[in-house]
């Protein structure tokens, strides 16, 4: 019985991710559905020896289906051919989710692809054919992996913060604040660096554009909130416009950086930094100055006027 | 503080994940638009009437203007909303504005003070039936501060009024240009 349900299972999620694919009416969801519809038509008249060879493909990856039902709470149950979809199963999203960050495993050989990700599916003992759910080009992986990496930044800022008010550590100055999230952010790289730059000409296709631009301004925005910015005025633009800017060309450094754990890469971030902290220092001076100059100019003429 | 940071409270932080983002964030960009704007236009009417005899009156509405967009301040950060990139433009166009309705005359800025606190509280008024419409629990605290300054910018129109705004030149030309300009400045300070 447990067999049969590792079965079901697997060419449930098989089938879903095909229904799923029903919605938008795509080609590619299509084929996995007719694929899977054999798999479980087959399955049903015979139960026995297909039980058992799926039964190895469940067992090779029980920490895979484990913590999925966890969350869901109830077993789903099957209702048959052609039933109705269970509502604790897992979403179209959150399969496509587990296939992509599956999927990175995959990158550092295969580079941001549509083969990688046929991989990460086929990992997780799905067909192949589950990648033709994303672009041919590598998009959404690239895009998933940046958005991964954005959410455990905000975890990693959120629990420095939460150590700061308990007063277990110091508040960093501003400066080593901005540089050391940058480098978090940064060396989150460091496993896929030699594919990154394929990345990084992907993300630049107008139709990646949009994404990649609010995955990039959401992050540097969350860095200034964690480093307590508070301005209400154009110093938000100009202070996330100069972060963006760091963030940008520390990156394209790092794509060219052979020395030992990237030193050169965090000299360069460092000095950049202290580069934008100068700038605002100046700009207080050029502010103080000209109102001092203007001030002065007011009280000679008032002289010469008496 | 000039170039530096100030530690924030964590008493500041509000639960961002279930407020409806895009509502909020374009009411708290606007309003805080809105109050900017309405600080430099009385800092432009004071800077020609300071010295007459509407100045201790003009300078009692700014007061409470400086109190409205201090605690937009607030709510900006608490809600993580950007602010609009107009600022610098409705600096010098609000302070324009104030001095030449004031160079006009005393009824003169009365009547742009009338104009603007009308379409301000309408705009409020709007505000607080979106909220409504939401769900008037979750945003309590938002409802009652626009509220309270809808009630003080009606205040404030009703001050103009008795101060013979509608006495001034051309009153109903000036009152309908400056609220078409309000219009537009709420349109484009919500999206840009």
């Amino acid at each position: 019985a447990a067999a049969a349900g590792g079965l079901r299972r697997a060419g449930w999620r098989l089938w879903r991710g095909g229904r799923g694919g029903g919605r938008c009416q795509l080609s590619p969801p299509h084929r996995t559905l007719q694929a899977s519809a054999v798999l479980r038509r087959v399955s049903d008249e015979q139960k026995e020896p297909l039980a058992s060879s799926s039964q190895q493909q469940f067992d090779s990856h029980p920490t895979n289906h484990q913590p999925e039902q966890e969350p869901q709470g109830s077993r789903p149950s099957y209702t048959g051919q052609g039933g109705q979809e269970s509502e604790d199963f897992e979403s179209e999203e959150q399969l496509q989710h587990r296939i992509l960050t599956a999927a990175l495993e995959f990158v550092p050989e295969h580079g941001w692809t549509a083969e990688a990700i046929a991989e990460g599916a086929k990992s997780l003992g799905l067909s192949a054919a589950a990648a033709g759910m994303f672009h041919s080009d590598g998009s959404e992986l690239i895009l998933h992996f940046m958005s991964q990496c954005n959410t455990k930044l905000s975890e990693l800022l959120e629990q420095e913060q939460k150590l700061v008010q308990l007063g277990e550590a110091e508040k960093k100055p501003t400066d080593q604040f901005l540089r050391d999230a940058v480098q978090a952010r940064l060396r989150m790289l460091i496993p896929y660096i030699e594919k990154w730059p394929q990345a990084l000409s992907i993300l630049l296709l107008p139709h990646n554009i949009p994404s990649s631009l609010n995955l990039l301004t959401s992050m540097i925005d969350d860095i200034w909130h964690y480093a307590g910015d508070q301005s209400t005025d154009f110093n938000w633009y100009t202070r996330r416009a100069v972060l963006t800017g760091i963030y940008n060309t520390t990156e394209l450094v790092m794509m060219q950086d052979s020395s030992p754990d990237f030193e050169d890469t965090w000299r360069f971030l460092e000095n950049r930094v202290a580069d934008a902290m100068n700038m605002g220092n100046t700009a207080n001076q050029v502010q103080s100055t000209g109102e001092a100059v203007v001030q002065g100019l007011m009280g000679a003429a008032v002289t010469v006027s008496n | 503080p000039a170039g530096g940071v100030s530690l924030r409270r964590c008493s500041t932080r509000v639960s961002l994940e279930d407020v409806n983002r895009p509502v909020i964030d374009r009411i708290i960009r606007v309003d805080h638009a809105g109050e900017y704007g309405a600080n430099r236009i009385y800092a432009g009417q004071m800077a020609v009437l300071g010295r007459s005899s509407v100045g201790p009156v003009i300078q009692q509405m700014w007061n409470q203007e400086k109190d409205h967009l201090k605690k937009f301040n607030e709510l900006m950060v608490a809600y993580r909303v950007r602010p609009t990139v107009l600022l610098p433009f409705w600096n010098v166009a609000g302070f324009v504005l104030g001095a030449g309705s004031a160079l006009l005359g005393k009824k003169g800025a009365m009547a742009c003070t009338v104009a603007v606190e009308e379409s301000i509280s309408d705009h409020y008024n709007s505000q607080i039936r979106t909220l409504m419409e939401e769900d008037p629990e979750k945003y309590k605290e938002l409802l009652e501060v626009i509220k309270q300054f809808r009630d003080d910018e009606r205040e404030h129109h009703d001050i103009g009024l008795e101060h013979d705004a509608e006495a001034a030149p051309a009153y109903s030309v000036l009152k309908t240009a400056i609220q078409l300009g309000c219009k537009a400045a709420i349109y484009l300070s919500e999206r840009i």
